[in-house]
């Protein structure tokens, strides 16, 4: 059942000359984990923002096409209303600090202040989605004395603690460390178990590869390629069109060419590439790839 | 160019501490007081101070009941400092201006050159002294006391458009945010080569790269938190509740009802007696 349904929308900003969506058709199901890739300029952001209900309601600017997100269809609801099943967290920490708080826990509570959650329920979602992300110790920190990660962290459990049935994120990991991001996707992973939809914006394509359900490529306000990780994040459409993608796929490909490639399919992720490699030309020769700890492969 | 942050950051840092609040958590019956009746004793003060028509009123509200009041907050140390530096000199000023220079008829205390305080001016010019060093003093052991976001939520819960709070919360919060960006852009012009040292009209020049993208920094950034706090139905007509608490009490009611009666009282001894 498609929660999230785009018909043919497309979308020009006020006072630019072309398009940022064109004739996107796009359906994500309930507890679906979307990732949506795409260069610069591709608009990826602009999709987030007309998912969220920014355009129309935030953005002027020429919109055809229908949005719908749980039955409702964007134009006929207002923007208050809509963020209640739609949240969206995007790329820079600092500017999503409401700046209206003095401390993490209030900075969390922010949102559910002003859809009128009753203080008890508040504070237990607070504690609930702190731990979830694993910011519980920032509690009574400033949000303005956090580290660009943690901020990151904070922003996406202040849309988190409002328990949206859809979940938008913006490059959501930007300024984390591997560590970060990795716990990150996990918990965004573990919001799709539990029913969440997220369709997550994201240059970091090696977690998209492990975590993700389905993969849009953007490319020029249009879908250009839409399907499994393994098979958009390979394709070699994706790779003439200058998308950033993994370096393990561009080795595999350069592997492939040379006949040091046994598989059928390119990888994505470390793992698949260490899989896949054969140390000797004759592609016959695969089992003496394997590396007993999965790494350590160069 | 180089002296005014500095400047701006040593009289930041000076005066206020914890993002620009002059807040000091004490556990005190003034802090327990609800914001609302702290900020009718402010006004209470300072109504009664200006309307009553007993010339030493002023004098005794600031012996009897503001220093008292800082004592009960315990908060007299940052109380007198900031008298000491900042209100008796404004009002130290302020006495020797209008007692040298309002044009009373009268008996002359001394001449030297073309000044000539009156007995009249002066006593005038002591009346107004008294008046503001109450105004300033009361207003500033509020702010000693009383946290901006409790003032702010106990306001919003009362009806003030959360706007308002918000833009007055907000600006307390992003003006340090804003003061150390514009450090970063300066320190990475002056990497970049921008002279900061030489003459005056060319260090008012470099202040243009500083400018441009500290200005369109900031309206992308406020374009950003409209879409964040949007995100997070700021705009909600919900009603809205709140994380904390403000106490409320009947102590509290009383001493509103208290001060409403001594501006009352005030005015119409005011009106009675003229």
């Amino acid at each position: 059942m498609a929660i999230v349904n785009l018909q043919n929308v497309t979308y020009q900003y006020p006072l630019t000359d072309s398009p940022a969506l064109q004739n996107i058709s796009l359906q994500v199901n309930e507890g679906e984990f979307v990732a949506v890739v795409g260069p610069n300029g591709a608009g990826k952001s602009t999709l987030c923002y007309t998912l969220a209900g920014f355009v129309p309601h935030f953005f002027k600017g020429q919109l055809t096409g229908t949005i719908e997100v749980a039955g409702i269809q964007s134009h006929q609801t207002s923007l208050p209303e809509w963020v209640l099943n739609v949240g969206l967290a995007f790329q820079n920490p600092f500017n999503q600090i409401s700046g209206a708080k003095f401390t993490v826990f209030e900075e969390l509570a922010f949102g559910l202040e002003n859809i009128g959650v009753p203080r008890d329920e508040m504070k237990a979602r607070v504690e609930e989605a702190m731990k979830l992300t694993g910011i519980s110790d920032l509690a009574d920190r400033s949000p303005y004395s956090l580290s660009g990660g943690q901020q990151q962290r904070v922003a996406l459990t202040s849309i988190l603690v409002m328990q949206p049935k859809v979940l938008v994120l913006d490059e959501p990991t930007s300024q984390m460390d591997p560590i970060g991001t990795r716990e990150v996707f996990g918990v965004i992973r573990e919001m799709a178990e539990r029913g969440m939809t997220v369709i997550l914006v994201e240059h970091k394509v090696e977690w998209i590869a492990q975590f993700a359900d389905r993969v849009i490529a953007l490319h020029d306000g249009q879908v250009l390629l839409e399907g499994k990780p393994g098979e958009v994040l390979t394709s070699d459409l994706l790779a003439e069109k200058g998308f950033g993608l993994s370096r393990y796929t561009s080795v595999a490909r350069r592997a492939q060419e040379l006949g040091l490639w046994t598989k059928d399919t390119l990888p994505v992720t470390l793992d698949e590439a260490v899989d896949g490699f054969s140390l000797t030309p004759d592609p016959s020769l695969r089992s003496a790839s394997q590396s007993p700890t999965g790494r350590g492969e160069s | 160019m180089q002296a005014i942050w500095p400047l701006l950051s040593f009289i930041i840092q000076f005066t206020m501490h914890d993002r620009l609040s002059f807040y000091y958590f004490r556990d005190s019956l003034l802090h327990r007081l609800n914001p609302l009746t702290k900020l009718a004793l402010v006004f209470g003060l300072i109504l009664v101070s200006f309307i009553s028509p007993f010339y030493w009123t002023p004098h005794l509200l600031i012996l009897a009941g503001i220093i008292p009041l800082a004592f009960v907050g315990k908060v007299t140390r940052e109380y007198l400092n900031a008298t000491f530096r900042i209100i008796l000199p404004a009002t130290g000023f302020l006495f020797i201006m209008q007692s040298l220079f309002q044009p009373f008829e009268g008996r002359e205390l001394f001449r030297v050159w073309f000044l000539h305080p009156t007995v009249e001016s002066t006593l005038f010019a002591f009346r107004n002294a008294a008046r503001v060093f109450a105004m300033a003093s009361s207003f500033t052991i509020f702010l000693l006391t009383t946290h901006p976001r409790e003032l702010m939520t106990d306001l919003t819960r009362r009806g003030l458009p959360p706007q308002i709070a918000y833009v007055i919360i907000s600006t307390l919060q992003i003006l340090p945010q804003m003061q150390a960006k514009a450090q970063t852009i300066m320190a990475a012009q002056r990497s970049r080569g921008l002279d900061t040292q030489s003459s005056f009209l060319r260090r008012a020049g470099s202040l243009v790269p500083l400018v441009r993208p500290l200005v369109f920094g900031s309206l992308v950034e406020v374009e950003e938190r409209a879409i964040a706090i949007e995100a997070r139905g700021f705009t909600s007509t919900h009603t809205k509740t709140f994380l904390h608490e403000i106490p409320d009490t009947s102590v509290d009611k009383t001493i509103r009802w208290f001060l409403a009666a001594l501006v009352i009282i005030a005015l119409a001894l005011r009106i009675w007696l003229s």
